[in-house]
């Protein structure tokens, strides 16, 4: 079984490494051409780096932890009010800031905290205090999502003994929820804290100044103006460094915790006033947080001219565009994350734990490398053989299906290896393989997460601006990259109504995909 | 899921056909930046106008920025499918040319409005503009005269501009500020930069944080507040006119070396700097025109600031210390 596994796995491993390393590798060989700037290595001892290096460090760090504590807060509130009402539309709402692109969030965070905003914070918006609002804004309702179905994943007897031993809140939190966290968190805090430090738009924009510059800005810099790809090599490789250090850090803090075969149900019993007051404040607080930037984008796009914009052909192909990229990158991620994701279930479970990281951790680490230095060395290898206008769709597929793969991992992971783990040994005394055990095991049990991975990673690449910026056209625009050409021509409110369609379009894929994958009811399992 | 994969291929093989399918009139490709190539740009105007007398089709690609577009031709070389490249900046003529991937365009500009007489074997501008600070008049009552006003005022308007090593608006001011203060630049940004709010990547951020109300005056164009009059009737928007004169921005188009349709890509050149051409130019791109003067003109450019005396760096002083002018600037601001 295990050697069947680590065939695709294998590819899928051997395709990201080719996608990660051989436009790195062009990038590297240009700038040993004449006419462009040779490898100086010089760069490693200049105070510059430093200084970007510390910064970088220090804004992901404080963005990590101000999105991932409270999200733990939001999302145990969330798992222990199951019949609050619009549940379902408010964690819908939790999936939009990751999609909207930086500048649009940009400007949405200044409509609520600028000196014109709803709660004014003034200059003293410029700076951290910007940065930390947007990313939080950003990554709270993310880490919500990805840590809400653990609580799902308690089995029932765990809370009935629990209940029977007297344990308070904080006991119960201890000794049953802490311990699933406790497999989840690292890697949630690792994506976020990757998703910090890459970003860009926010850093550059809110930061107030070249004070704030990321190894990001630094990167994208070295591929502009400078044109100095050995450079960007570097610095990506750097942030790679980085990220593997932080990731080693964070797993060794991780513990698989033991499965049992047990049923799981959400929990319902002893729910007091007061928990169910504390529950609701941390709900609705988070929902205003998340909430009050959108609206304000609502509000700014209902003033513009949409009846104007609903008939104009540009914005209908980049809608078109837009949602062909989505669907096809989390297809294509989903399916390659599936493999990755079994393979390293069939390690666990064979008591291989560190292949079984390093496989998830290949997966998830590529998402540092920023989509500019692996679009414009591909465009490095590939321009000379073909005419890459044509694989416009290809490329731009391929990398936001990598890009996706973090989130595939994280979404996937936990639930294929408690699969693994619980229903192995009867797959096998059942003889039961490839599309029947899929069929009668795999699916319906992790139908909902698979839901959830697909629906992110969709709303995820019709959110890229990265990408699809380096090689789309107008012809090939999405709405994205319609946006920011519109901001760029004074149409500040055409922008907001083409930011909101590609809103509602996001929600609608979101709900359409993990309700209609996911399935409408909860599997008890 | 299993089923996903064949379908996928499918429908990219498909798709990849659709596009593959190829005119059957000489197709000329001009690489611009995207605000040029969209819907509310020049584009559609200009395409509509030269296909009009040219027997052909006018492919406009429209990519991020000039810098975007001529790193792309760098790296396509002579598999380049672009005739010409439309969009650079004087920032950058001397990198492209030093690349030796453009030809001699062979016209010369008669009686241009430029300030100075074009000549440039190489590229030939299709429009122009100048940097200045924007602001409202409504909140910005005497906005300041001189960009030493403006440096030296401490309690001065408070201000939004863009980076040097990401946005042409942002090396623009950079050089201004060069050429004004020379070897003082450096003092003289550490003078502004507690006024400034924000530097942004580009120039849309600064510029939607400022009609935001985020600070009282943005970096951006003399020609900006003719957008606001012409599109939106909104007289509330003014550029501070300077004394020492205002940095100036060229817009340029070249002919490059590997295309296969000299001759189609020769007349569209010619017609870049025809009536035909410049006429669109004012309320799409909004820039001035090279040539026509005032009969392309709106006349709601009358109550735009007069920009002179122009400021520009010669090409190669940009080029040869760019970097190190930009390392200053980081110095500076990082403070």
């Amino acid at each position: 079984m295990i050697v069947s596994r680590a065939i695709p796995a294998g590819l899928v491993l051997a395709l990201l490494a080719l996608l990660v390393l051989a436009p790195m590798a062009g990038l590297l060989h240009l700038s040993a051409l004449p006419g462009y700037e040779p490898a100086d290595l010089r760069i490693w001892e200049s105070a510059y780096l430093r200084r970007v290096l510390y910064f970088s460090i220090w804004q992901a760090l404080l963005s990590t932890l101000l999105s991932v504590l409270p999200a733990i807060l939001v999302a145990r509130a969330f798992a222990m009010q199951p019949d609050l009402p619009l549940r379902r539309l408010l964690l819908g709402l939790f999936a939009l800031p990751l999609v909207v692109p930086g500048v649009v969030v940009v400007m949405a965070v200044v409509s609520v905290y600028g000196s014109d905003g709803w709660l004014p914070l003034g200059r003293s918006l410029y700076g951290i205090n910007g940065i930390l609002l947007a990313h939080v804004f950003f990554n709270l309702p993310l880490a919500v999502r990805l840590l809400l179905p653990l609580w799902k994943m308690i089995p029932q007897h765990h809370w009935q003994l629990g209940e029977q031993l007297g344990m308070n809140a904080w006991q119960r939190f201890r000794f049953i929820e802490w311990p699933m966290l406790r497999e989840t968190l690292p890697g949630v805090l690792l994506l976020v804290f990757m998703l910090c430090l890459t970003s860009f738009a926010v850093v550059l924009t809110l930061g107030g100044g070249p004070r704030s510059t990321t190894i990001e800005v630094a990167i994208y810099q070295s591929l502009r103006f400078d044109f100095d790809p050995a450079r960007a090599v570097m610095l990506a490789l750097l942030q790679l460094g980085l990220c593997m250090l932080v990731a080693m850090l964070t797993l060794k803090f991780q513990r698989m915790p033991e499965v049992e075969i047990a049923t799981s149900a959400p929990y319902r019993s002893r729910r007091t006033t007061l928990s169910y007051v504390v529950n609701l404040v941390l709900i609705m607080a988070a929902t205003l947080y998340v909430g009050l930037p959108l609206l304000s984008l609502l509000i700014d796009a209902l003033q513009g001219p949409v009846i104007k914009m609903a008939t104009s052909a540009q914005l209908w192909q980049a809608f078109a565009n837009t949602l062909f990229i989505g669907i096809s990158a989390a297809l294509l991620s989903v399916v390659a994350g599936w493999f990755l994701l079994q393979y390293s279930a069939s390690l666990a479970r064979q008591g291989r734990a560190t292949g079984a990281r390093l496989v998830d951790l290949a997966g998830s680490i590529v998402y540092v490398i920023p989509p500019l230095v692996i679009a414009t060395g591909m465009f490095v290898l590939l321009s000379p053989h073909v005419d890459v206008f044509d694989w416009v769709y290809p490329i731009v597929i391929a990398i936001n299906a990598l890009m996706g793969l973090p989130f595939v991992v994280r979404c996937l992971g936990p639930s294929i290896r408690q699969s693994h783990a619980r229903y192995h040994r009867l797959c096998l005394s059942l003889d039961l393989q490839g599309w029947n055990r899929f069929r009668f095991i795999d699916w319906p049990l992790l139908r909902r997460p698979l839901g959830l991975a697909i629906a992110l990673v969709a709303v995820l690449a019709m959110g890229d601006l990265g990408v699809i910026a380096l090689f789309g056209s107008t012809q090939t625009a999405t709405l994205p990259l319609m946006i920011y050409q519109q901001l760029g021509a004074y149409l500040i409110s055409q922008a907001t109504v083409t930011a909101l369609l590609l809103l509602l379009l996001c929600l609608a894929v979101f709900a359409l995909l993990e309700r209609g994958i996911g399935g409408k009811a909860d599997v008890v399992n | 899921m299993y089923s996903v994969l064949p379908r996928l291929a499918a429908g990219l093989a498909s798709f990849l056909f659709c596009f593959s399918l190829q005119a059957a009139t000489p197709n000329l490709v001009v690489y611009t930046y995207d605000s040029f190539a969209s819907d509310w740009g020049p584009g559609p105007k200009v395409k509509a106008a030269f296909e009009a007398t040219c027997n052909c089709t006018l492919e406009l690609v429209g990519l991020s920025d000039g810098v975007a577009m001529l790193n792309r031709l760098k790296l396509e070389g002579d598999n380049s499918r672009a005739d010409i490249l439309l969009g650079i900046d004087t920032n950058l003529t001397a990198e492209a040319r030093s690349s030796g991937l453009f030809d001699a365009h062979g016209l010369s500009l008669q009686s241009s409005a430029l300030p100075t007489p074009w000549q440039d074997d190489l590229f030939l501008p299709y429009d122009f503009g100048y940097f200045a600070f924007v602001y409202n008049k409504e909140k910005l009552a005497s906005p300041p005269t001189s960009l030493r006003q403006l440096v030296d005022d401490s309690g001065g308007p408070t201000l939004l501009i863009q980076d040097p090593r990401t946005s042409t608006p942002g090396l623009g001011l950079m050089l201004w500020m060069k050429k004004v203060y020379g070897d003082k630049a450096d003092q003289a940004w550490a003078q502004l930069s507690p006024r400034i709010v924000t530097v942004s990547k580009g120039w849309s951020e600064a510029y939607g944080l400022f009609l935001k109300g985020e600070a009282d005056m943005v970096l951006s164009y003399t020609t900006s507040p003719a957008y606001h009059i012409i599109a939106e009737q909104d007289l509330r928007f003014a550029a501070a006119r300077f004394e020492e004169g205002h940095y100036q921005q060229i817009e340029v188009a070249g002919m490059v070396r590997s295309s296969q349709q000299k001759e189609l890509a020769h007349q569209f050149l010619a017609f870049m700097i025809s009536e035909d051409f410049q006429k669109i130019i004012p309320t799409t791109n909004w820039m001035y025109p090279v040539v026509g003067g005032q009969a392309v003109v709106p006349t709601e450019f009358d109550q735009l600031i007069n920009p002179a005396p122009a400021l520009l760096l010669d090409e190669t002083s940009v080029a040869e210390q760019r970097k190190r002018w930009v390392e200053e600037w980081l110095e500076v601001m990082s403070r």
